[in-house]
């Protein structure tokens, strides 16, 4: 085989190129498999819905969620209740992730600091921030606010213990090479401890963007007029289990959609 | 030549929860302009407190470290550090990594700082990997661009903590070379520190022996086959000799 690569040209050998059939083989039969567990699963669902072997009334079916979906588009709610998910839980994860990060950097920055604010962190890290809601409904009132708040606090606390983690396993030798070089604190922080903890970063995002939906679902049961969370609650209050499902449904392409688009950042700062 | 370092009746202590540990007791010792020293020692006696020392990132408890005539201040940009390992940061091409220095010194914008850093990558073969990463080099050219990070900063004194421990035997006799090569052409004054006699003996002019803690000098020792590469001087006859009165005096 022969591949061009920029202005080479560059052939492979036998070997070479057994290995990349397989690799490449292997490629085709994981996503195979991932298809194929994916359509017999909605294919088992629908028939044992049709059968009657399960109750479509509280399994619901793939059809039935299908159905639903595009009723709830026809009525023009469903663009309002994606939007108001969405934009609540982009809201809160840049908030909790810019602010964790800001937290991070401060405890850095003084050990002092630090070392009186541990007991507070790992007390609010172990609190269920669920506790709080009727707490934050009093302070900021129901709706928008309240959901943005509950996403904030939950992903808030671990993004600070996990980038500052990040930030003092820095190895001490190249903080000595830079004091060495004559370096302040501010060129020490954004000349090696920042770049160094980017990797880390990218795995607090793909690990935020699944807690900042658990805050908005949680934030949008509490208290909500709109959203995929105000939607499960009420498809479960007038006992219509195709909405709660139809709502799991876009949710999890809603989040897949964000983790899809922060992941591609983890490669580009693997080292 | 005159001296260029002088450390005059140096003691450090340092302070642990369950004492105070006497690191350092009495280090008195020059090193001449443009000369390669050496301290060698048992193993945890201090040698990498001397340097920290040195570089000002410690300061002494008692005594006086001067280099040019002026006493040491705290992260003295004259001395320039190699650390035992390359640390070069990944993130980083290797031109951003040799630049480093210059950009925390603001002199990144210098066209003169920068034609010497392009001129010492050029003389080392080092130019063509201007643009790739660390990870695609070996371990010697990483430590060869480390050094010259640390030259583009011109310092007057360069120190070397066991620069080449980390490398595997063959890697190391070649980098000890080149090292050796690059700091007598650059014309530098070096102070390495290690644990490894053969080291300190193919590439000093001048050998500090420690006790162990809390260290003194216990021998200064003028190596006197200079002006040959450190592989060649390995073969020297002398070499045993050397070897044999150092590993007397460090047991």
């Amino acid at each position: 085989m022969k591949r061009k690569n920029k202005n080479k040209i560059v052939s492979y050998s036998k070997a070479r190129k057994q290995y990349l059939k397989t690799i490449k083989k292997d490629k085709i039969l994981v996503l195979f498999w991932q298809i194929t567990i994916f359509v017999l699963f909605l294919g088992i669902w629908q028939l044992l819905a049709d059968f009657g072997v399960i109750d479509p009334f509280f399994f619901s079916s793939p059809s039935r969620i299908a159905t639903t979906i595009v009723d709830l588009a026809k009525d023009g709610n469903l663009w309002l209740h994606i939007w108001t998910s969405l934009y609540e839980t982009i809201i809160g994860f840049v908030i909790a992730t810019l602010l964790g990060v800001l937290i991070a950097i401060l405890l850095w920055w003084s050990e002092k600091l630090r070392r009186i604010m541990e007991p507070y962190l790992i007390i609010l890290n172990s609190l269920p921030k669920i506790a709080l809601g009727p707490m934050i409904i009093f302070w900021v009132g129901s709706g928008t606010g309240a959901t943005i708040v509950m996403c904030v606090l939950i992903c808030i606390v671990i993004t600070t213990i996990s980038m500052l983690n990040a930030f003092i396993s820095c190895d001490s030798d190249k903080i000595l090479l830079m004091k060495s070089m004559h370096a302040n604190k501010f060129q020490i922080l954004f000349k090696l401890i920042l770049p160094s903890a980017l990797p880390e970063f990218t795995s607090v995002l793909k690990i935020n963007v699944g807690m900042s939906w658990v805050g908005t679902i949680m934030g949008e049961y509490l208290s909500s007029k709109a959203g995929l969370g105000y939607l499960i609650n009420y498809g479960s209050q007038i006992l219509k289990l195709d909405i709660v499902m139809a709502s799991i449904t876009l949710l999890c392409v809603l989040a897949a959609g964000m983790y899809f688009l922060v992941s591609p950042l983890e490669k580009k700062f693997k080292r | 030549m005159k001296n260029l370092l002088e450390m005059n009746g140096v003691k450090y202590f340092y302070q642990t929860k369950e004492s105070e540990i006497n690191a350092l007791e009495n280090i008195s010792f020059s090193i001449k302009e443009r000369d390669f020293s050496s301290i060698v020692g048992p193993s945890g006696c201090g040698k990498t407190t001397i340097l920290s020392l040195i570089a000002g990132l410690l300061t002494p408890s008692e005594g006086a470290i001067t280099l040019n005539g002026s006493p040491i201040t705290k992260n003295d940009s004259r001395i320039g550090y190699m650390f035992q390992r390359d640390h070069l940061f990944e993130w980083r091409t290797i031109w951003q990594n040799i630049i480093l220095g210059l950009e925390v010194q603001k002199k990144h914008k210098q066209p003169e700082k920068l034609a010497f850093a392009e001129e010492l990558l050029k003389k080392y073969d080092l130019y063509n990997f201007k643009n790739k990463k660390p990870r695609q080099l070996s371990g010697g050219m990483r430590q060869r661009v480390a050094l010259i990070r640390t030259l583009v900063l011109e310092p007057q004194l360069l120190l070397l903590d066991e620069p080449f421990s980390a490398l595997d035997f063959q890697t190391r006799l070649k980098v000890c070379d080149d090292v050796y090569d690059i700091i007598k052409s650059e014309q530098k004054t070096a102070l390495l520190v290690t644990h490894d006699i053969s080291e300190a003996l193919s590439m000093s002019d001048k050998i500090i022996i420690l006790t162990k803690r809390p260290a003194v000098v216990k021998k200064v020792v003028d190596i006197s086959f200079q002006g040959i590469a450190p592989l060649a001087k390995r073969e020297d006859k002398e070499f045993g000799k050397y070897f044999e009165m150092i590993w007397r005096n460090l047991v």
